[in-house]
């Protein structure tokens, strides 16, 4: 069968989450901090790749499903402060609501199209978040009344074990029959359908599981963060670099996209003494890896000979 | 399980913008029943084939499987319906292996299967022994032969367990003996009570498989009966090779250039993937000489061409007057002098006739252009009357003539013609054999030329090789062509 | 006099819009690459030529031809080091290239702007016209400088037009949009077509950048709407379609200027971008598209 059954890998990576709950006994609160970000941009890449790894959709703009997830949450905690688990969970739907609106036309479009209408979509969330200020905090950004915890461990510990979780889920989907599904459809849609499988449906469900996750762990950042701004949660940057993580991860391994995420957070933070430039040179060093491995780490480690 | 189980077409039409793709296609299989449908490239089958499984949608007719009209069903629904096929070019997952390709077949169209089945896993199994797949079940589809791949297709079909299965060139590119394998795999398909449908370029390869057969030709059915029959229908003769065979041929000895001919194609090779398209092929043409590679679609004609014009690559040489062209890019070989009048034309659409003529003559300094069109426009008189057209408004007989005048205003020393009558009618392919008869009477130039249709290829020939499943199977003299290969060769 | 106010206002900035849409529209149509660092090269054309003036205290024509210059070579470099070896190498399949490039060049856009960002800080620049002054038409005092930059895309695209309908290489590059196969049976090489029209695309973007500049000025936070502008107009007047983005661009350089004068100036983009999604769902082969 496969090299690695799926469970022996779900259990070697519960030994090295288990180990990572660990560090806030020896770690400082900036380190966990970063980490904690790190670890919520590692679920993100994890939805994308699911998305472009399986469903083969390349997703230009997954900071429109994380943006209104993050907004609805924020958004409805400032004006109705109902329990933050509700916000969270209203979250989560309203990216799921706007992860159908999304893929009703983008499925339509073949190709290019498909990449831009995603990249319209954030542009058009953009705009609206900046034009309707009263509601949203426009370019200023968004303050909530409530955080999840002001500790640096406890919201270490929430960021990894959700990371955890939304992994093992991802990650056991990928692998299961429904995956397998998944990927012929985004590999040979005509083929898929010769076969009797109904590729439209299936990309949709990918589509709606990405945009949960994406949903889920943007709700969860803002009350993490306690606020929220275009610069953080929308702006094309932030998918930018999704998908850099992602793609340096190893396209298609899902797990590989958590690697990409602590990689690039790593990276900005070990270049932050040359100030301003370090956005450049993390971006600069994703071009080449794009350029001369496209197989990423974790292509660069397995070395699955696809293309013999 | 498979009791009754038909297929009927009727009625069936598809257009292609202005293109009549398929027109009243009908066709019957029934339970235990192979059907051959054969046409040359263009005849519309491989149309047909799509139409039935809903790959694409058709603007008229009905395809009933087992009674239920499903014409216009997406795929999916038509596969579950009962339906299965097995394409031309295998198409596997290449990120998966074989045994998780068969498995996929096996899945039902659902959202929910979270959990491996380990009855799904044992039957892709049992499933890959009745192909001889077993020992490279945890292997990828890369690193797989090319019969291999072509039974994980088989695989995935019989996984379907279809009631009606349609089966695209079956045995393109396999050996003897495992083309004798896959027929024996076919028939036990059929001995299971299924309707089967094989598509293919002519009677030969199928004639043994098949209860039936069907010939098609530019989207209509031209003849119905066994396979003996049909090979030796007027019709079917008449569009495959032409009427009855004229020759004029110059004899070898007077080309002057023996010992280096001009064009010296030596022991070539070419693989698609793992198809192999050429074997070991090697041709030579004179300077001034008019040779012809007579095969059907699918022989390697075109394969054996774009070599020469540098468009793929090679294993074994290709020399022109002593000097190897490898290494030359498909442009500087047009530019010295090789040039290829493709089998698709590849015209600028948008562009007038006469623009694509002066493209032709880019070349050329303004003069010797205007002198050379000006030639053409006496070989091809029609040009100059569409000169101010689009060329994606003329005929197709037209746009040969203009593919063909293209060329020639490249002042070419050697001018390969790539199937230029496939689909045109016998008026337009007249006034064409004028044209290749004055070129050939008035003008030093070269010509290889690759055709299917007999009857227009051998007048025009010094010399004839037969190109068959990729492979050179007989060389000779026009005259000896028709008394020996003849009727033998449908 | 509202009306003649946006009649040339718009006729301004949509003659700008215009010309570095079909360069974009050409790169696409020849060589099927969608240029997702065209803001960024535009950006850098301007602070070039802000920089000539600023730093090296040159006058305005030095500065506007070093800014089309800089223009120019970021564009040759998009090509050389980017686009072609992606374009050429076997390491990706070839399903997968075009999302591959597009990825890049998004990648060397976003380097490019970081990398002003750093070097010039995000505020705003621009560029000292060539052209000063006020002239009155219909009424409307509007500055010279507007109607110089209306004349000098109108000139370029017309120049664009001729070379590629009345030129020998022109038409050989409007072939191969059309058949890249036939061009090479005919002996051209398309890798030097492919220089050539990436060498004018450079020229494109560098004079749009500077004029731009001139015009209205800009930040590297105009990178993006740049680019997203662009491909907009592209996608609505057809992916592939020169004469198509020409027209796309004056519906939507209208539509922003209505906006902002009727409306409000924040607001500016959304019906353009409304247009375009009502386009993505309803024609999705946009006005004259071909591909």
């Amino acid at each position: 069968m496969r090299p690695f059954s799926t469970t022996r890998i779900l259990l070697v990576g519960l030994s090295v989450v288990a180990l990572a709950s660990l560090l806030p006994l020896w770690v400082t609160g900036y380190i966990l901090g970063l980490l904690t970000l790190a670890y919520y941009f590692g679920v993100f890449a994890m939805a994308w790749d699911l998305l472009f790894g399986f469903a083969g959709e390349v997703n230009f703009g997954p900071t429109f499903l994380i943006g209104t997830g993050a907004y609805t949450a924020g958004i409805l905690d400032n004006v109705y402060q109902p329990p933050i688990w509700l916000c969270i969970a209203a979250g989560a739907f309203a990216a799921v609501a706007g992860g159908l609106v999304l893929a009703l036309p983008a499925l339509r479009v073949r190709g290019p199209y498909f990449g831009l209408t995603t990249l319209v979509a954030v542009l058009m969330l953009q705009n609206y978040v900046v034009v309707d200020a009263s509601l949203t905090g426009g370019e200023i950004g968004l303050t909530v009344p409530d955080v999840i915890s002001i500790s640096d461990a406890t919201n270490y510990e929430i960021a990894l074990w959700f990371m955890a979780a939304s992994g093992a889920i991802l990650f056991a989907l990928s692998r299961s029959p429904v995956g397998l599904i998944l990927q012929a459809s985004g590999q040979d849609a005509v083929q898929a359908g010769a076969l009797g499988f109904n590729v439209t449906k299936h990309k949709l469900a990918a589509f709606v599981i990405s945009a949960f996750f994406s949903g889920l762990a943007g709700a969860l950042m803002v009350f993490y963060l306690g606020s929220a701004s275009v610069g953080t949660f929308i702006d094309i940057t932030v998918s930018v670099q999704i998908i850099i993580a992602a793609v340096l991860g190893g396209r298609r391994t899902i797990l590989g996209a958590v690697l990409g995420a602590v990689f690039l957070i790593a990276m900005t933070e070990a270049l932050r003494p040359i100030g301003d430039l370090a956005n450049f040179v993390v971006f600069a060093m994703a071009l080449v890896v794009v350029l001369l491995f496209p197989s990423g780490f974790f292509g660069l480690l397995t070395r699955t000979r696809e293309s013999g | 399980m498979a009791e009754h189980a038909h297929l009927e077409v009727n009625g069936l039409t598809k257009r292609f913008g202005g293109l009549l793709a398929v027109k009243d296609m009908a066709l019957s299989v029934r339970a235990g029943e192979i059907l051959g449908l054969i046409g040359p490239n263009g005849s519309g089958k491989s149309t047909v084939m799509k139409l039935i499984m809903g790959i694409e949608r058709p603007d008229a007719g009905s395809v009933r499987i087992n009674g239920v009209d499903v014409a216009g069903w997406p795929s999916h629904k038509i596969a579950r319906r009962g339906a299965g096929i097995v394409f031309q070019h295998s198409r596997p997952l290449h990120r998966q292996t074989v045994l998780e390709n068969i498995m996929l077949a096996l899945l039902p169209d659902k959202l929910t299967r979270l959990f491996a089945d380990p009855a799904v896993d044992a039957r892709a199994r049992a499933i890959a022994e009745r192909v001889g797949l077993t020992a490279v079940l945890d292997r990828r589809p890369a690193t797989l032969p090319f019969a291999d791949l072509r039974k994980i297709e088989i695989a995935k079909a019989i996984a379907r367990d279809p009631q009606v299965l349609l089966i695209d060139e079956p045995f393109a590119g396999l050996t003897a003996k495992e083309t004798a394998a896959f027929s024996d795999l076919i028939c036990e398909l059929r001995d299971d009570g299924r309707a089967i449908l094989l598509v293919d370029h002519n009677v030969k390869s199928v004639a043994r498989l098949v209860d039936r057969v069907i010939a098609m030709y530019v989207g209509e059915r031209i003849a119905e009966g066994t396979a003996d029959v049909v090979m030796r229908n007027e019709t079917v003769r008449r569009v495959y090779l032409g009427g009855s065979i004229e020759t004029a041929a110059r004899p070898e000895s007077s080309f002057r250039d023996a010992a280096t001919p001009f064009l010296a194609v030596e022991d070539v090779s070419v693989f698609y993937g793992k198809a192999r398209a050429l074997e070991n092929v090697s041709i030579h043409v004179h300077a001034g000489e008019f040779v012809s590679v007579v095969g059907l679609n699918g022989a390697g004609k075109t394969t054996l061409f774009n070599a020469i014009s540098g468009l793929l690559p090679y294993s074994g040489d290709i020399r022109r007057e002593g000097a190897s062209l490898r290494g030359q890019s498909a442009a500087a070989i047009a530019r010295g002098g090789i040039v290829q009048c493709p089998e698709g034309r590849e015209l600028f659409t948008d562009m007038t006739v006469r623009e694509n003529l002066d493209l032709g003559g880019q070349h050329l300094a303004a003069a010797e252009a205007a002198d050379q069109i000006s030639w053409l426009f006496d070989l091809f008189p029609i040009l100059r009357d569409r000169q101010r057209q689009p060329a994606g408004t003329l005929s197709g007989g037209e746009q040969q003539m203009l593919s063909i005048a293209r060329a020639l205003m490249m002042k070419p020393k050697l001018l390969i013609l790539d199937e230029p009558t496939l689909g045109l009618a016998p008026v337009i392919l007249e006034q064409i054999s004028k044209a290749l008869e004055r070129l050939r009477q008035t003008t030093a130039i070269t010509v290889l030329l690759g055709e299917q249709n007999v009857t227009f290829a051998l007048p025009h020939a010094d010399r004839v090789y037969v190109l068959e499943h990729a492979r050179i199977v007989w060389e000779g003299e026009p005259a000896r062509f028709a008394a020996e290969m003849g009727t033998g060769y449908l | 006099m509202l009306f003649w106010q946006i009649l040339i206002d718009g006729f301004a900035i949509s003659s700008l819009y215009a010309l570095g849409a079909t360069g974009f529209a050409l790169i696409f149509g020849v060589s099927g690459v969608l240029n997702l660092s065209h803001g960024a090269l535009m950006v850098a054309a301007v602070v070039a030529a802000w920089a000539a003036g600023d730093q090296l205290h040159a006058g305005p024509y030095s500065g506007a031809t070093l800014g089309v210059a800089v223009g120019f070579a970021a564009t040759l470099l998009t090509y050389f080091l980017i686009v072609g070896p992606l374009q050429r190498t076997r390491k990706i399949r070839e399903e997968e290239k075009e999302i591959f490039i597009l990825t890049a060049t998004l990648l060397w856009g976003i380097m490019i702007q970081e990398l002003i960002a750093y070097l010039y800080t995000n505020n705003a620049k621009t560029v000292a016209p060539i052209v000063q002054g006020v002239v009155s038409i219909a009424g409307v005092r509007t500055p010279a400088n507007e109607i110089f930059t209306a004349v000098v895309c109108w000139l370029a695209i017309g120049l664009l037009w001729l070379l590629v309908n009345r030129t020998r290489a022109g038409k050989a590059v409007l072939a191969a949009s059309m058949n890249p196969r036939g061009v090479t049976l005919l002996g051209i090489e398309l890798s030097q077509i492919y220089i050539a029209v990436w060498a004018i695309y450079g020229a494109l973007v560098g004079i749009a950048g500077v004029l731009l500049g001139m015009f209205l000025g800009v930040s590297s936070y105009s990178v993006g709407p740049l680019t997203a502008s662009a491909f907009s107009i592209v996608v609505l007047g057809g992916l592939g379609s020169v004469s198509g983005a020409l027209i796309a661009a004056y519906v939507v350089g209208y539509l922003e200027t209505i906006t902002a004068y009727l409306i409000s100036p924040a607001y500016r983009t959304i019906p353009a971008l409304l247009l375009l999604v009502a386009v993505m769902y309803v024609r999705p082969r946009g006005l004259l598209g071909r591909r």
